[in-house]
């Protein structure tokens, strides 16, 4: 093939881990995972080979892509809002097998049957596929940003869990 | 009381529906609804903000069309500023919307709506999925991956990040190219046209005459058209004039802030998206070929412009048109004119990339607030995107309309969908070939349904109201 084949591989499959906070941030506790990533990324030191994003509305692009990609992470790391009907502001690790089957074979990746992708990673990959979730509370029918007082709290132990288990520093930054 | 088929989700649009089929006492097709959520409370939120966050903020409300609602907002900023940005600064625009419009074009053809083609309606359902195009077409497959990671690599080059841009901003653009930057892209672009080229050519003999039948029988109705063209009559994806096209083929052009002139938006009380009608052909009827009828994206493009100003494209559309006239209306023909796009926009990327305006470093404009109405509009993958912004004497925001490239095409869906049910549902028999068919008949359109919530189990906000065959509500289920 033509031309330096790494150059057109984005960060997101080259690097060894990758973490996607994933959630509307206009829809309250949707938002969950989009305001870990900010707590990493401010709180936090992230190794440099780790991907830590923000992907907000738009992580079944970046699944996508990384299905059908010929590199990809060793580790994928997914943190976002669920409702299992636990108490709201509790966090918990899933097996993606255990998402519920709403859309199990479809492509549709604007909203979570991403959970679908996850399960093909997983399943055809090897990559390791990790679900960190937020039980949320009612979520809002219009816009309307900002966690519930319970999950905001979760926000930050959460993110001291993610870094013990993906940072190799651990420590919070000083300054922040 | 005739039965009612509900066909929930549909799959492998951006999104989510519930399509309801009304069955007759016979069992024959009486109705078919295309119903929706819509995202809800956005222009409420907006109020009383800065309008230079919305080029910021939009991108946050769709995770699949991301680019289109930032530039939409940035031209729209710019008109509510009084401001034209510096060359540099529009065409580091438009190549971004270009290099948004391949992702997006070449993930519709080869993934979502791949797997109708390449693996068939009929293919057992649990193969449907990535992988299963993959084992299909490797080859294929394996080449379309690598140009669709280099259009990422491409905007993250250009604009910093691959997503939530943040770098038109009102003015402009805020990130100069550099010269060592667009040599890197040129080669990238270079490859990203052959991947083009190649896809109409597969799809030209690979494809489309397998289905031919199909393309000519399924989900067909007769409509206007909207769409973007310079003042030449070019098609133009990213600035231009509006051009509204009857179903005869006439048509009225006029500047996009006027757009409140000809459009008008009708409510029904099944649906939370409304739906645009050409107000000055006449009134809003669901039905086919009603003169204030019209659709978007692809297809809608490809018929009202009078030329493409790149060759290949250019080429392109002169063969379309000798086979299916203009304006072609057959449904399935959107996906044709998406691989068109797929070129002109590789073609277009290769020229602004060639353009030394590219890398001035102007990029921007001072702005200064003041009290005023702007409009911005754009093409997006699915439709034509309008932002209508107001502000007060301090830029605050009084007033904000969006109108999304999936909604000028509510009305249009719903026909075809009811059209591509009545040929395929007789008697009461269907089966899971049928129904994914209709389904694809929804998909030809790429609508974009849900920019509501994305939680991880995927439950659905969805109110579902079953009608009789007199038209009466018999019940409401909800989630």
């Amino acid at each position: 093939m033509a031309y330096m084949e790494e150059d057109a591989i984005p960060d997101f499959c080259s690097k060894p881990a990758l973490i996607l906070g994933c959630g509307n941030v206009f829809f309250g506790d949707d938002g969950f995972g989009c305001a870990v990533a900010e707590y990493l990324e401010t709180r936090f030191q992230v190794p440099g080979s780790v991907c830590l994003l923000d992907a907000g509305t738009s992580v079944r692009k970046l699944l996508f892509t990384l299905c059908l990609s010929p590199v990809r992470p060793r580790r994928l790391l997914i943190m976002d809002a669920a409702d299992f009907a636990r108490e709201p502001g509790e966090w918990f690790e899933i097996d993606p097998a255990e998402i519920p089957a709403v859309k199990l074979d479809d492509f549709s990746m604007h909203q979570m049957p991403t959970s679908n992708l996850l399960r093909e990673l997983q399943r055809e990959t090897g990559v390791e596929v990790r679900v960190l979730a937020c039980q949320t509370a009612p979520l809002p029918t219009e816009i309307r940003p900002g966690l519930s007082a319970a999950v905001e709290r979760a926000v930050p132990e959460a993110a001291a869990w993610v870094a013990r288990e993906y940072f190799q520093t651990v420590q919070e930054a000083s300054h922040a | 009381m005739g039965n009612t088929i509900v066909i929930q989700p549909v799959t492998r649009i951006e999104g989510h529906a519930k399509i309801t089929i009304q069955l007759d006492d016979a069992g024959n097709v009486n109705r078919a609804r295309v119903n929706v959520i819509e995202l809800r409370g956005f222009e409420r939120f907006c109020m009383g903000r800065p309008v230079e966050d919305m080029p910021r903020i939009t991108p946050r409300i769709c995770g699949v069309c991301p680019w289109s609602h930032h530039l939409a907002a940035a031209k729209a900023c710019d008109a509510v500023f009084g401001v034209q940005p510096p060359p540099a600064g529009a065409k580091l625009r438009e190549l971004c919307n270009s290099l948004a419009f391949m992702e997006e074009h070449i993930l519709h053809f080869y993934f979502l709506a791949g797997a109708d083609f390449l693996l068939g309606p009929d293919a057992d359902y649990s193969v449907r999925n990535v992988i299963g195009i993959l084992g299909a077409a490797p080859e294929v497959a394996r080449r379309v991956v690598r140009v669709r990671h280099m259009c990422a690599k491409m905007l993250e080059i250009i604009a910093g990040k691959a997503i939530h841009p943040q770098a038109a901003v009102p003015g402009g653009f805020s990130k100069p190219l550099a010269k060592e930057e667009r040599d890197h892209l040129r080669k990238m672009a270079d490859e990203a046209l052959e991947l083009a080229k190649f896809s109409i050519k597969f799809a030209k003999e690979s494809i489309f005459p397998k289905y031919l039948d199909v393309v000519k029988s399924l989900g067909v109705i007769t409509s206007g058209f909207i769409g973007t063209v310079k003042e030449n009559g070019a098609l133009n994806l990213y600035d231009g004039k509006l051009r509204l096209m009857a179903s005869d083929g006439s048509y009225d052009d006029f500047p996009y802030d006027r757009y409140t002139d000809y459009i008008a938006e009708h409510i029904e009380p099944w649906s939370y998206l409304k739906f645009p009608y050409a107000k000055k052909r006449g009134g809003f009827a669901l039905e086919d070929d009603a003169p204030g009828l019209y659709r978007a994206n692809t297809l809608a493009r490809i018929n009202v412009c009078d030329f493409i100003d790149t060759p290949l494209a250019q080429a392109e559309l002169e063969e379309f048109r000798r086979n299916f006239g203009r304006p072609a209306q057959l449904t399935l023909l959107y996906h044709w004119a998406r691989l068109i796009e797929l070129l002109y926009n590789a073609e277009n990327a290769i020229r602004l990339l060639d353009d030394p305006d590219i890398t001035s470093t102007e990029t921007r404009v001072k702005v200064t607030p003041r009290a005023a109405r702007g409009v911005g509009c754009t093409e997006a993958p699915r439709g034509t995107l309008i932002h209508d912004y107001e502000t007060d004497a301090e830029g605050m925001l009084t007033n904000v309309n969006l109108i999304v490239g999936t909604t000028h095409n509510n009305a249009p869906i719903n026909l075809s969908v009811t059209q591509a049910a009545k040929s395929l549902i007789h008697d009461g028999k269907y089966d899971q070939g049928i129904l994914n068919t209709v389904e694809m008949t929804i998909r030809a359109y790429d609508p974009c349904f849900s920019c509501a919530t994305h939680r991880l189990d995927g439950k659905l906000s969805v109110k579902l109201d079953i009608f009789d065959a007199c038209g009466s509500l018999i019940e409401t289920l909800a989630n």
